[in-house]
């Protein structure tokens, strides 16, 4: 009989043997429910997960909570999932798909008006100084104006240094939409960046010495 | 020419600014990940599959839903042009000094300075503060406490955001009366709450601290202490707070290897100031964990004393108890409870996680670095295949070329990207090798 443990203590340590486990192990155990398996998709993947979440939203909290949405997802879709092997870019792909859905959540909460999209609140708060974080600030809120699919392209090719093909099969895209896509928000953000009387002194190449 | 001149910097400050941006993201911390591996494991516990008759009861919802959400956007943007008018520019006078080039705020005597804005709201700073108005628009306000005590006073205004940069910390304000103090010099920020809610972020460990009314936050970067206390209201004034004094207990370091040192005499025992000290016994400190009581588990080592909470608790506790420390920044006793697993439990699978973790920890700790190297490289020795190889791998990496350059960090960065090419320490790794090139 199955027994059900609201409460039950959690073990933050996976044993050794579970560690070696394959990709393909860890979504095996997903599926039958074991709970190592879904710690060690958590350790394997969650840095990645976070990290990204956290240079797309620019906000830790909903880092933190997206993160938690794409390992639930995963964790109850496992058994749809053809080859075990390639967990990882079954992770990679939740991920991009609930980041997408989050950042079109915030475009329609702006469009509402119901509220304004949150600041950037965690980047560069404990080694930067005042003025760097208020350069990334700005260049957030220009993140902020791009749509969600060029955002996305634009942060996992330049920040997250994902090649064109890698980003099509995430994001369920051809190749030439990355590129398109890239372009355009490349585009888009220098002209931005142009007209940002803030941005705008950057260019004189005083803050990086050019 | 001047255009393609003015298109070449666009790019290149394109270049700059994402560089920056994908450097200032942190990798998450231990920390961050048992928290969240907390809270999906009880999710994960406690989740029911969706049934289809809810499904098609969400469908009929989001119909609802969306015709609701057309009606609210007609009357938003009817909303939008009343309250264009009611939003203007925040204006601003300034009593007891004026407002230099920069928006740097001069005292011209000795009684502090009151700015007082045109919607009510009231930034005060005490005699001695250097402050600073970034920004005062429509939008809201950026202020800057550089070093010294300042109360806001900041009237809800949903259509207006302020921030305040203290230190290195920020401070989102939701509408609320609030005291906020940088030492630079003892590296303490304090912010104590009177009324509404603010969101603190900066270097503390989880990240963002939201903070309710009553509360007082208190963080140590040179001891790497931060402590919430509730304040009573009996005791509260209208008057600027004076800081409160530092409870915290300078670390005492201990180099890697001195594993076999008793625990129990280790002087971990951080005070947190508390003015709401609990006396009730709480439950299993890994239970307490994993519902995120961690305060429950430090009152508790408060009650029973450091040296009996290390020498009687079972592995598991000793562990949420290092995690509870890391959490609230409590390094000294975090290590502590690392060291007591390591020495009452040394075959235990957690006395290995423990090298790693007690690396994590000297890192907290100011120039706790050199410390911290030499646990990664006890971890690394024995781990095999541990759970935390990369981590510890890729937080050597930093480390070394942080101490020692990067010509003595790059094996590392190879080592790092044979074994973890898609791993968070990988863009980094990748970096310190091109600076080689």
């Amino acid at each position: 009989m199955a027994t059900h443990h609201p409460h039950a203590p959690l073990s933050l340590v996976v044993t050794q043997d579970r560690r070696a486990a394959s990709d393909g192990d860890v979504a095996r155990g997903m599926v039958v429910g074991d709970e190592w398996a879904i710690a060690e998709a958590w350790r394997r993947f969650a840095p990645m997960v976070l990290r990204m979440a956290k240079r797309i939203l620019g906000s830790q909290s909903e880092a933190e909570d997206v993160a938690q949405e794409v390992f639930y997802g995963v964790f109850r879709k496992a058994k749809l999932l053809r080859e075990p092997d390639s967990l990882r870019s079954f992770v990679y792909a939740c991920a991009i798909r609930a980041l997408k859905t989050e950042l079109r959540r915030r475009k329609l909460r702006a469009w509402l008006r119901f509220d304004k999209p949150e600041v950037l609140a965690c980047l560069g708060s404990r080694t930067m100084d005042v003025e760097s974080r208020d350069l990334l600030r700005k260049f957030h809120g220009l993140l902020e104006r791009l749509t969600a699919r060029d955002r996305l392209v634009f942060v996992l090719r330049r920040m997250e240094t994902m090649t064109v093909e890698e980003i099509a099969t995430s994001m369920e895209i051809s190749e030439s939409t990355v590129k398109r896509s890239m372009a355009h928000a490349s585009s888009r953000l220098s002209h931005w960046i142009a007209a940002d009387p803030g941005l705008a002194g950057l260019l004189d190449g005083e803050r990086w010495g050019e | 020419m001047t255009m393609m001149s003015d298109e070449g910097k666009a790019s290149r400050t394109l270049d700059a600014l994402t560089d920056l941006y994908a450097t200032s993201v942190e990798p998450a911390t231990p920390a961050e990940l048992d928290r969240g591996l907390d809270a999906l494991l009880a999710r994960a516990a406690s989740g029911r599959p969706r049934r289809p008759r809810l499904v098609r009861w969400s469908l009929v919802g989001a119909t609802v839903a969306l015709s609701t959400l057309v009606a609210l956007k007609v009357t938003s943007v009817v909303h939008t042009r009343l309250r264009s008018v009611e939003t203007d520019a925040l204006t601003y006078r300034i009593d007891g000094g004026s407002v230099l080039e920069g928006g740097y705020l001069r005292e011209s005597g000795h009684a502090g300075i009151n700015v007082f804005f045109n919607e009510g709201s009231k930034l005060a700073l005490t005699p001695g503060t250097r402050g600073r108005l970034r920004a005062v628009d429509k939008e809201g306000a950026l202020v800057n406490i550089e070093h010294g005590t300042a109360s806001f006073q900041v009237k809800p205004n949903n259509s207006r955001r302020w921030l305040v940069d203290v230190g290195p910390f920020l401070v989102t304000v939701k509408g609320t009366v609030f005291t906020v103090s940088w030492d630079p010099l003892r590296e303490q920020f304090e912010l104590r709450l009177r009324q509404g809610h603010v969101v603190v972020s900066g270097p503390v460990s989880a990240g963002e601290i939201a903070l309710r009314t009553g509360q007082h936050l208190i963080v140590n970067l040179a001891t790497s202490a931060t402590a919430i206390t509730e304040d009573n209201p009996d005791e509260e004034s209208d008057s600027v707070a004076a800081p409160m004094q530092q409870a915290v207990t300078p670390p005492s370091l201990q180099p890697p290897g001195v594993v076999d040192k008793p625990v129990g005499s280790s002087r971990a025992a951080v005070s947190v100031p508390s003015r709401t000290t609990k006396t009730v016994e709480h439950g299993p400190w890994s239970d307490e964990l994993a519902r995120g009581h961690w305060d429950r588990i430090l009152e508790d080592v408060e009650r029973i004393g450091v040296e009996a909470a290390l020498g009687k608790a079972s592995s598991k506790d000793l562990f949420a108890l290092a995690d509870a420390a890391r959490y609230r920044r409590r390094p000294d006793l975090a290590r502590a409870a690392l060291l007591a697993e390591r020495h009452r439990f040394p075959d235990s699978p957690r006395s290995l996680d423990a090298l790693f973790l007690l690396g994590r920890t000297e890192e907290s700790r100011e120039g706790g670095a050199a410390p911290a190297l030499g646990w990664y490289d006890e971890y690394l020795a024995h781990a095999g295949g541990g759970a935390f190889v990369g981590e510890a791998l890729g937080r050597k990496m930093i480390l070394t070329d942080k101490l020692h350059g990067p010509t003595q960090a790059r094996p590392m960065a190879e080592e790092y990207l044979h074994r973890f090419p898609k791993g968070s320490y990988a863009g980094p790794a990748r970096a310190l090798i091109r600076t080689q090139q």
